[in-house]
C-alpha cells in the first residue's frame, strides 16, 4: 500500500522542516520524536494490508498473507524503547538548561551557556 | 564464541560498578583490559587461520537470528580496541575515577568491539545508539564544569542522523527480506539499480554524519573540545569511535556496491581534508587543533578508500590505525599538558623541552608520526594511499600532507621558548608517561615494520619500491621547508590573529547541523540517482 | 477508515509544527502519540502499539510535570506565553527557504522510492519455525526473546545507560532525593480517588501483561512500565518519595546481568536446543516467562528511576 509509505515519508520531513526551522528546543525535540514516529509506522507498514492481522496463535504460516510480519515489530519495539531513553535523556539535559538560564530557545541559550562557560 | 567478546567488556563493567570500591576498580581495569587485549590477539590470529569466523547467535540456522563475523579487518580493529583501551586505562591509573567512568569507558569498549563484529543492520543501530549515549554521559563527566549544551547538540543531532539509517533499514529490509549484511549484498547485486540508490543516499547520510566528513563534520571538535571532558573519552572518540563509522562506511560500501559511488567519497573526502587542514591552524587551543586535524585525517582516509586500487585501500585501512595510535598519543599528551601549564591555549604553554624532556621527546615522536616522517606508521600509510592515486588527487594530497605538517609545526614551537609564569608544575604520573611512550613506541614500530604489520593485519602484502620511498622523502622534505617558511611568515608570533579569529569563530548551531544533514543526503541522492 | 486516521495523524503533526507554547506542544505530542498507536493497531501490531502506548503516556505525564514545576516558578506569566515575536522578513525568507528545502528532499525522496514488492523471506520462515524453535504462541516474542534476543540485550543496556545518564546529568546532586521528601503538586481529591481506584487495576494489568507475553500481546516492556506506573501512583497519593536510589540503581544492574546470564546460558550457548524432548514446551515457557519477568522487574525500576529524578524535585 503505497499510502503506507508516502505518508510517514511526508511527516518525516515535516519533523525535519521543525528541526531546520524551530528556534525551540522543545520543539525541536517534538520534532525528533515526529521523525522517529514516522520511521516506525514506515516500517511496520511494510506489510499492511486492510483488515491485517496480528502474529499471533498457532499456524501462522497457512496464513502468511492475512498476518503483519513479526520481525519489523520485535525490531521496532527496541526502536521504541531506544527512542524513549534518548528523548529522556534529551530532556534531562534541557531541564536543566532551561532551569539554568530561564529560556528554551536555541540561540539565547547557547550564548548564556557559553557566557557562564568562560567565566569558569 | 564472538557473542563472548561483546559481551564480556560488559559484564565486567557492571561487576566492576557494583563490587569494586574507588581504589581498586582501577587495577582490576588494567588487568581485565589486558587479558581482553590477550583475546583479541588471539581471535586475530585464529581469524588468519581460518579467514573467516562467524558466530550465529542462539544457534538458529539460517538467517533467523543475528550473525557475527570476524574477518581480518573486523579482527584487527577488535585488537586495535582492545589495545587502545589498555593503554588509557594505564593512563588514568593515577586518577581516581569513580566507578561510574569505568562502568561507561568497559560499555563503550563492548559496543565499539560489537560493532566491528556486527553482520546485522538493525544490530549496528542499536550498538551505534547506546554508544552515542554512553558518549554523551561521558563527555559530560565532571559535574562541575561540563558543557550541557554541546552534550545535547551531540545527542540529538547524533539521533537525527541515525534516523535516515532506520529508514534505510526499513528500505533494505523490503528489498531483500533480510537484515544481514550478506546475505543482502547477495540479493541487491541482483536487483534492478534503481531501486538501490534511495537506500543508499539514506544509510550513507547517517554513516557520513556518524564519520565526520564535510558537510556535517563539526560535531567532533565540538565534542572533543569540551572543557575538563576526560583526556582518555576525547582521545578515543577520534581515535576508535569515529573509526568505527568509517569501518561501516567500507562494509556499506561494499553492500551497495551497485550504486556505491566513490566519487562522490572522493571529492567529499578531499574537502572534507582540505577544510580540516584549514581549520586546524587557525586555532589556538590545543585540543581543538587535535581534533580538526582528525577531521583532516578521516578526510583522507575516506578519500583513499574511494580510489579504486588496493594498495590505497589497504594503505587507508593501515592509516585508521596509525591515526588512532598518533592521535590518541596527541590527546593524552594534550592533556597532560593542560594539567601542567594550567591552560589549553598554546600561545601560553612554552617551553616544554626545559621543563619535562620526557614528554618533549614523546612529542616529537607522535608529530613524527603524523606528518609521515621516514621510520614511522604515517609514511606507510600515506605512501599505500598517495601510490594508488591519480595526479590530481595526488598533489592535493601532497598539499594535504603540508597543512598537516603546518598543524605539527604549530604544536611543536611549543617544545621551545621559556615557560612564563603560567606553568603550574603539575609534575605528570609515570603511569601517563608509560601510556603515552607505550603510544610512540607503537607509532615507531608501525613504521619500521609496516610492510609486515599491514600483511599481519589486512593481509595486504605490498611493498614500497625503492624509487618511490626516496621520491616521498624529497617530497617531504620539500614539504617541511615550505611549512617552516609558510610559519616563518603567517603563523609565527601569533600573527594574523584577526583573520584567523574569523575562522575560528566558523560554526554550525543545532539547525545548521540539520540543515547540513538534509544537503548531504539530497546531494548524495542527486549524485547516486542522476550523475551516475 | 486507515486514510481517514493518517491524514488525521499529519494534522496532529502540523499543530505540533505551529505550536509556539510549551505546554501545548506536550499535550499535543500526546495526541499525536495517542494516534500513532491506534496506526499501529491498525498495522496488526499490538506489541508495538501498547509498547508506544506506555512509553508515551508515561512521558507526556512528566513533561507536564516537569514543565509545570519550571512555568510555575515566579516568571510563569511571561514565559508560558512569550510575546509574538515580531514577523521580520529574514525570518519570512528564511522559513520560505527552509520549507521549499524540506519539499525538495520530500520529492526527491518520493521520486526514487523503489518499486518492488515487498520480500517475505523471513516472515515465512518465522511464521513456520517460531513455535517449534521458541514456544509460546506470539511471533514478536518470540523474536524479541530468543531468535534476536542479542538486540535485547543491549536494548536492556540501553535502558541503564539512560537511568546512569538520566541520574548523573540531571540537575540535583548524585542521592539528593533520597528519602521523606514531601512532593509539591497539590492534588484533588477527586484525582486522588480515581487513582486509588485505578491503582489497583493497573498492577493487575501489568503482571498479566509479563505473565502472558508469550501467549498475547504484552511482555516484560510493557508490563514493566505498567508496574511503575502502579507506583509512581502511589507515590503521587501518599506523597512520600522514600525510594533508597542508590539500591534502586544497584538492583536494576543486578537484575541486568541476570538477563545477561539467562541469556548466554539459555539462548547463546545453545542450551535451548537440547531441553529434554518430553519437556521441551514447558521448558519453553519457562524460559519465556522468566525472561520476561527479569525484563520487566528491570523495566520498572529503571522507569521508576526516571520518575524519580524527573518529578521529585527539591525545592529550590
Amino acid at each position: 500500500m503505497r499510502m503506507m509509505e508516502i505518508i510517514p515519508i511526508i511527516v518525516f520531513f515535516m519533523g525535519m522542516f521543525g528541526l531546520m526551522f524551530s528556534k525551540n528546543i522543545i520543539k525541536s525535540v517534538a520534532c525528533l520524536v515526529l521523525m522517529e514516529m514516522a520511521v516506525i509506522v514506515f516500517i511496520l507498514g511494510l506489510s499492511y494490508r486492510a483488515g491485517v492481522l496480528p502474529p499471533i496463535g498457532r499456524g501462522l504460516q497457512y496464513n502468511l498473507d492475512g498476518i503483519a510480519d513479526p520481525l519489523p515489530q520485535a525490531l521496532m519495539i527496541t526502536a521504541i524503547i531506544i527512542g524513549l531513553a534518548v528523548t529522556a535523556i534529551d530532556f534531562t539535559m534541557i531541564i536543566h538548561l532551561v532551569r539554568k538560564h530561564k529560556s528554551t530557545d536555541w540561540n539565547e541559550v547557547k550564548a548564556l551557556s557559553r557566557e557562564s562557560f568562560d567565566k569558569c | 564464541m564472538l557473542t563472548y567478546f561483546v559481551l564480556a567488556p560488559i559484564v565486567i563493567a557492571v561487576f566492576l560498578y557494583l563490587f569494586s570500591s574507588n581504589k581498586t576498580n582501577r587495577i582490576i581495569a588494567i588487568v581485565m583490559q589486558a587479558i581482553i587485549t590477550g583475546f583479541a590477539l588471539y581471535l586475530l590470529l585464529q581469524t588468519r587461520q581460518q579467514g573467516e569466523i562467524l558466530t550465529f547467535v542462539g544457534n538458529y540456522q539460517g538467517l533467523l537470528g543475528v550473525v557475527l563475523k570476524a574477518d581480518m579487518m573486523a579482527a584487527s580493529f577488535v585488537l586495535l580496541t582492545a589495545l587502545l583501551f589498555l593503554v588509557v586505562a594505564i593512563y588514568s591509573l593515577h586518577e581516581e575515577n569513580s566507578k561510574l567512568f569505568w562502568l561507561l569507558m568497559f560499555i563503550w569498549e563492548g559496543l565499539l568491539i560489537g560493532i566491528f563484529l556486527s553482520r546485522d543492520f538493525f544490530n549496528v543501530f542499536v550498538l551505534a545508539e547506546v554508544a552515542t549515549v554512553v558518549v554523551a554521559v561521558l563527555i559530560m563527566y565532571d559535574k562541575g564544569r561540563r558543557n550541557m549544551f554541546d552534550g545535547l547538540v551531540f545527542l540529538m543531532a547524533n539521533t537525527v542522523a541515525i534516523q535516515f539509517y532506520l529508514f534505510g533499514i526499513g528500505y533494505v529490509y523490503m528489498l531483500t527480506g533480510v537484515l544481514d549484511m550478506q546475505a543482502a549484498t547477495d540479493i541487491l547485486a541482483t536487483l534492478p539499480r534503481e531501486n538501490l540508490i534511495l537506500p543508499y543516499a539514506l544509510m550513507m547520510t547517517a554513516i557520513a554524519f556518524k564519520a565526520a566528513v564535510i558537510p556535517m563534520y563539526s560535531w567532533l571538535p565540538k565534542v572533543q573540545g569540551i572543557p575538563r571532558a576526560p583526556d582518555a573519552v576525547a582521545a578515543l572518540l577520534s581515535g576508535l569511535h569515529v573509526k568505527s563509522a568509517i569501518f561501516l562506511f567500507i562494509r556499506f560500501q561494499d553492500v551497495f556496491a551497485p550504486v556505491a559511488s566513490t566519487d562522490l567519497f572522493l571529492v567529499i573526502g578531499l574537502i572534507t581534508a582540505i577544510v580540516g587542514v584549514v581549520m586546524a591552524v587557525s586555532q589556538v587551543d590545543i585540543k581543538l587543533l587535535l581534533a580538526y586535524s582528525s577531521t583532516a585525517q578521516i578526510g583522507l582516509i575516506i578519500a583513499g578508500l574511494s580510489i579504486d586500487d588496493p594498495y590505497s585501500h589497504a594503505g587507508s585501512l593501515y592509516h585508521m590505525i596509525s591515526h588512532a595510535l598518533y592521535k590518541v598519543a596527541l590527546f593524552l599528551i594534550a592533556g597532560v599538558l593542560s594539567g601542567m601549564y594550567g591552560t589549553r591555549d598554546m600561545r601560553k604553554i612554552k617551553g616544554i623541552f626545559k621543563k619535562d624532556k620526557f614528554i618533549g621527546i614523546a612529542i616529537v615522536l607522535a608529530l613524527l608520526g603524523i606528518t609521515g616522517a621516514p621510520l614511522f606508521n604515517g609514511n606507510v600509510s600515506k605512501y599505500f594511499i598517495m601510490s594508488g592515486a591519480d595526479y590530481v588527487v595526488n598533489s592535493l594530497m601532497i598539499l594535504i600532507n603540508l597543512g598537516t605538517i603546518l598543524v605539527a609545526i604549530k604544536f611543536g614551537a611549543m617544545l621551545f621558548g621559556t615557560p612564563d609564569e603560567s606553568y603550574v608544575g603539575k609534575k605528570t604520573d609515570k603511569s601517563s608517561d608509560v601510556a603515552i611512550y607505550a603510544l610512540c613506541l607503537m607509532c615507531f614500530a608501525g613504521g619500521i615494520f609496516g610492510e609486515e604489520l599491514m600483511d599481519f593485519l589486512f593481509n595486504a602484502p605490498f611493498q614500497m619500491s625503492f624509487y618511490g620511498f626516496i621520491e616521498k622523502i624529497i617530497i617531504l622534505s620539500a614539504s617541511w621547508v615550505v611549512g617552516l617558511v609558510v610559519y616563518k611568515y603567517v603563523f609565527a608570533d601569533n600573527k594574523n590573529q584577526a583573520f584567523f579569529g574569523r575562522i575560528r569563530a566558523i560554526d554550525l548551531n543545532f539547525r545548521g547541523i540539520c540543515v547540513s544533514i538534509g544537503a548531504f543526503f539530497v546531494v548524495a541522492l542527486a549524485v547516486v540517482g542522476f550523475l551516475s | 477508515m486507515t486514510l481517514a486516521l493518517l491524514l488525521l495523524w499529519v494534522v496532529s503533526g502540523l499543530l505540533i509544527l505551529q505550536e509556539r507554547t510549551v505546554f501545548r506542544m506536550v499535550i499535543y505530542l500526546g495526541v499525536f502519540s495517542l494516534i500513532t498507536t491506534i496506526i499501529f493497531l491498525f498495522q496488526g501490531a499490538p506489541d508495538v502499539a501498547l509498547a508506544n502506548a506506555s512509553v508515551s503516556g508515561f512521558s507526556t505525564i512528566f513533561l507536564i510535570v516537569c514543565f509545570e514545576k519550571y512555568y510555575s516558578a515566579k516568571d510563569s506569566a511571561k514565559k508560558t506565553k512569550p510575546n509574538m515575536p515580531k514577523v521580520r522578513l529574514a525570518g519570512v525568507c528564511r522559513g520560505v527557504a527552509v520549507l521549499l528545502f524540506s519539499v525538495l528532499m520530500c520529492v526527491m525522496f518520493i521520486h526514487f522510492l523503489p518499486d518492488s514488492e515487498v520480500s517475505t523471506y523471513l516472515k515465512h520462515q518465522y511464521a513456520t519455525l517460531f513455535y517449534s524453535d521458541v514456544g509460546g504462541e506470539n511471533a514478536v516474542t518470540a523474536i524479541y526473546l530468543a531468535y534476536r534476543l542479542y538486540d535485547t540485550v543491549f536494548e536492556a543496556l540501553m535502558l541503564v545507560v539512560s537511568v546512569i545518564a538520566v541520574v548523573h546529568l540531571s540537575f540535583f546532586d548524585e542521592m539528593s532525593v533520597s528519602s521523606g521528601r514531601q512532593s509539591e503538586i497539590r492534588h484533588s481529591a477527586t484525582a486522588i480517588r480515581t487513582i486509588r481506584v485505578v491503582c489497583p487495576i493497573i498492577i493487575l494489568f501489568g503482571v498479566y501483561l509479563i505473565a502472558n507475553g508469550h501467549l498475547s500481546p504484552g511482555g516484560g516492556f510493557q508490563g514493566g512500565v505498567a508496574v511503575a506506573v502502579f507506583f509512581v501512583c502511589r507515590f503521587m497519593i501518599f506523597n512520600i518519595y522514600d525510594l533508597p536510589v542508590g539500591t534502586v540503581l544497584k538492583d536494576e544492574k543486578i537484575v541486568f546481568l541476570g538477563i545477561i546470564l539467562v541469556a548466554v546460558f539459555v539462548i547463546f550457548l545453545g542450551i535451548h536446543q537440547y531441553f529434554p524432548y518430553q519437556h521441551t514446551a514447558l521448558l519453553q515457557t519457562l524460559y519465556l516467562l522468566m525472561m520476561n519477568t527479569l525484563i520487566g522487574v528491570k523495566v520498572a525500576l529503571g522507569f521508576m528511576m526516571l520518575f524519580y529524578r524527573y518529578v521529585a524535585v527539591d525545592r529550590q
